[in-house]
C-alpha cells in the first residue's frame, strides 16, 4: 500500500488541518520557510500573548521571544537536505509574552516537507513547561541540604562530600557536639538520598522501660485494640531511621538493631516471624563513640556496623571564620523574620561576639543573635542588645562548661576565636 | 535639554528580548528632538540587571525593547524611565517613530499579512 493509498484511505487529504491545529492542547506555530509566521494555535495565542491576525507575517522570533530564537534558533533548510527527524530536535528555554512574563518551555521545531522533499512550513511546537519547573523548583529546595552553612575549610569539605555520601546506602555515624548541626545534617543526608521521597523518621531512644521501648521501636504484633502497631522501623520503611543519641539506646535494642543493619529484618515485639525492612540508619553521637564502646555503653560489633560512613562536626570554636559569616547569615533570617533593619553589628558588639568561645555551638550562635535582633531598635546592633552574660568579665575561675570533648579534641580549651576583621 | 534614548539591538531590529541583547544603540537628542549623539555599545554579555544598571548609569530617559520581564519593566518605571516594550520592527524605523511621539507599546512595525 503507498502512501497516496494511505492518505487517501484514511481521508487526510481532505482534513480541515487549521481547525485540528486550533484544538490541539499545546501551542503550535506554521511558520514559512523564512520563518515568518502563518498561523498559531489557540494554545499558543494564549501563551504568548498574540491573535494570528496581529502577526501573521511577523518573524516568529517577534512573537515567541524564545531564548533559542536569538542564539539557537531551529532554522530549518531551505530543502529537504538533513532527515526531518533530525531537524526536530526538542530545545528548552524561555519565551516572554506580550503580558512580560517569562515561562519556560519545550520547543520541537517539525520541517513539513513535499514529497519531493521540498520544504513547505515549519511546525514549532511549544510545551508550557511552568508548572513541572514549579514542581522542579520545589523539589530541588526540598532536596538542598537545608540550613547546613558553612565557610570553612572543614564545613566545605563536609558539603562537598554530603551530595555522594547520601547518594550511597551505607549507614552513617554522625559526631559532634550539640549544638553543632547533626539532626540538620542527618535531614540532609536524607533528602539527598534516593530516599527523599519517603520517611525521615528520628528516634530518641530516652530511658523508658524496655519493652515499651521495643514496642516503640521495633512495633507490636498485637498492639491497642488487637491491631498490630508499628514502630519507628516500620514507619521509616523505605526511607532513612535517625537515631538521634545511639549510646541512649540500652543494649538490648542496640543488639536488635544490629540484627537490622545485618539481616535487613526486625522482629516485632510479640512476634516470631522477622519482618523485612528497608531502612537506611544514620545514628548520631555528643560523646566520643569509642570512649563509650570502652564504657560498655556502645556495643563494639554495632560501633563497627555504623561507622562505615563516619562525619564528624566541627565545634563553633574550631570554625572561627566561620563565626563572622554565621553571624551575617542569621542576622539576615531574624532581621527579615522580625521585620526589622537591622543592617549589622557595631565593632564593639563584634568583638565581644567574635571572642566568645559558643560552648553551645552553632545554636547557641543563633539564639544570640534572635535576641539581639528582636531588643534592637536601631539598624546596628550594640552590646547592650546583647544577652547578659556575654557582656560581663568572665572570672578565670568560671570558663563556660563544655560538653565532653571528643576524642583527640584537648579537654576544656577554648581558644579564643580571632575577628577576621 | 537634551535626553538619552537606548534602543536594544538584534543585528539592525529591535532585540526582541531585553535580558538576552547583547549591543544597544544609544541615541542622545536635544530639546528640539535632533540627534547629537549615537552610540553602538556592545555588552560583555546578556544579562537584564546588567542592563538595567547601564540605562540607569548612562541616566537614559527612554528605553525602546521588545519582550522584557514585568520586574525589569516596573524597576525601570519606578527609576522614572520611560519603557516602549513589545516592540517589532527595524531599530531605525522605531527610533524615528518615537522621535516624532508615534511609537506606542506593543507596536509591530514589520510588513503583516493582510494588513496594508
Amino acid at each position: 500500500m503507498d502512501q497516496n493509498t494511505l492518505i487517501s484511505l484514511s481521508g487526510l487529504d481532505r482534513a480541515d488541518l487549521p481547525r485540528i491545529l486550533r484544538e490541539l492542547p499545546f501551542g503550535v506555530a506554521v511558520l514559512d520557510a523564512e520563518r515568518r509566521t502563518l498561523f498559531l494555535n489557540r494554545a499558543l495565542e494564549s501563551l504568548t500573548g498574540y491573535n494570528t491576525a496581529d502577526v501573521a507575517g511577523v518573524y516568529c522570533r517577534h512573537v515567541l521571544r524564545g531564548s533559542f530564537c536569538l542564539h539557537d534558533c531551529p532554522r530549518q533548510p531551505q530543502s529537504g537536505s538533513c532527515a526531518p527527524e533530525a531537524c526536530s530536535e526538542a530545545r528548552e528555554g524561555t519565551l516572554v509574552n506580550r503580558h512580560r512574563r517569562k515561562i519556560p518551555v519545550r520547543l520541537t521545531s517539525l520541517p513539513v516537507l513535499d514529497r519531493e522533499g521540498k520544504l513547505l512550513c515549519t511546525l514549532d511546537v511549544l510545551e508550557d513547561l511552568s508548572a513541572l519547573k514549579d514542581m522542579e523548583t520545589r523539589l530541588s529546595v526540598s532536596a538542598s541540604p537545608g540550613q547546613m552553612v558553612g565557610r570553612c575549610a572543614v564545613m566545605e569539605h563536609l558539603l562537598r562530600i554530603l551530595p555522594a555520601v547520601a547518594q550511597s546506602d551505607s549507614s552513617v555515624l554522625l559526631t559532634g557536639e550539640s549544638g553543632t548541626g547533626k539532626d540538620l545534617l542527618a535531614e540532609s543526608l536524607h533528602r539527598f538520598s534516593p530516599r527523599a521521597r519517603e520517611s525521615f523518621v528520628r528516634v530518641n531512644a530516652t530511658p523508658m522501660p524496655e519493652a515499651l521501648l521495643d514496642a516503640e521501636l521495633f512495633g507490636q504484633v498485637e498492639g491497642p485494640g488487637g491491631v498490630p502497631r508499628p514502630g519507628k522501623f516500620q514507619l521509616a520503611q523505605n526511607g532513612t531511621l535517625y537515631l538521634s543519641e545511639i549510646a541512649d539506646m540500652p543494649l538490648a535494642q542496640q543488639g536488635r538493631l544490629l540484627r537490622l543493619l545485618d539481616e535487613k529484618a526486625v522482629v516485632p515485639a510479640g512476634g516470631e516471624r522477622p519482618m523485612h525492612l528497608n531502612v537506611r540508619v544514620v545514628a548520631a553521637s555528643g560523646r566520643d563513640p569509642e570512649e563509650m564502646v570502652k564504657a560498655g555503653l556502645l556495643r563494639e560489633d554495632l560501633f563497627h556496623r555504623l561507622n562505615a560512613v563516619r562525619l564528624h562536626l566541627p565545634p563553633l570554636r574550631e570554625r572561627g571564620e566561620d563565626i563572622n559569616f554565621l553571624l551575617a547569615h542569621y542576622l539576615k533570617i531574624f532581621a527579615a523574620k522580625f521585620r526589622k533593619q537591622v543592617l549589622g553589628f557595631s565593632s564593639e558588639a563584634e568583638a565581644l561576639l567574635t571572642s566568645y568561645d559558643y560552648p553551645g555551638n552553632v545554636r547557641e550562635l543563633r539564639n544570640m543573635v534572635e535576641y539581639a535582633v528582636m531588643v534592637c531598635a536601631d539598624e546596628v546592633i550594640r552590646p547592650e542588645h546583647l544577652p547578659t552574660h556575654l557582656r560581663l568579665p568572665r572570672p578565670a575561675s568560671m570558663p563556660h562548661a563544655a560538653p565532653a570533648p571528643l576524642r583527640g579534641k584537648p579537654a576544656g580549651v577554648h581558644k579564643p576565636v580571632r575577628n577576621k576583621a | 535639554m537634551g535626553k538619552k534614548i537606548l534602543v536594544t539591538l538584534y543585528r539592525d531590529e529591535v532585540a526582541p528580548r531585553f535580558d538576552l541583547c547583547a549591543e544597544v544603540l544609544l541615541v542622545t537628542v536635544d530639546a528640539t528632538g535632533h540627534e547629537v549623539r549615537r552610540q553602538d555599545l556592545v555588552l560583555a554579555h546578556s544579562s537584564a540587571d546588567d542592563l538595567c544598571d547601564l540605562i540607569l548609569d548612562r541616566e537614559v530617559a527612554a528605553v525602546i525593547t521588545g519582550g522584557i520581564e514585568e520586574e525589569h519593566y516596573h524597576y525601570l518605571r519606578w527609576k522614572r524611565v520611560e519603557v516602549v516594550d513589545g516592540v517589532a520592527g527595524l531599530a531605525a524605523e522605531a527610533l524615528a517613530l518615537y522621535l516624532r511621539g508615534e511609537l506606542s507599546p506593543g507596536a509591530i512595525l514589520f510588513p503583516r499579512l493582510g494588513h496594508d
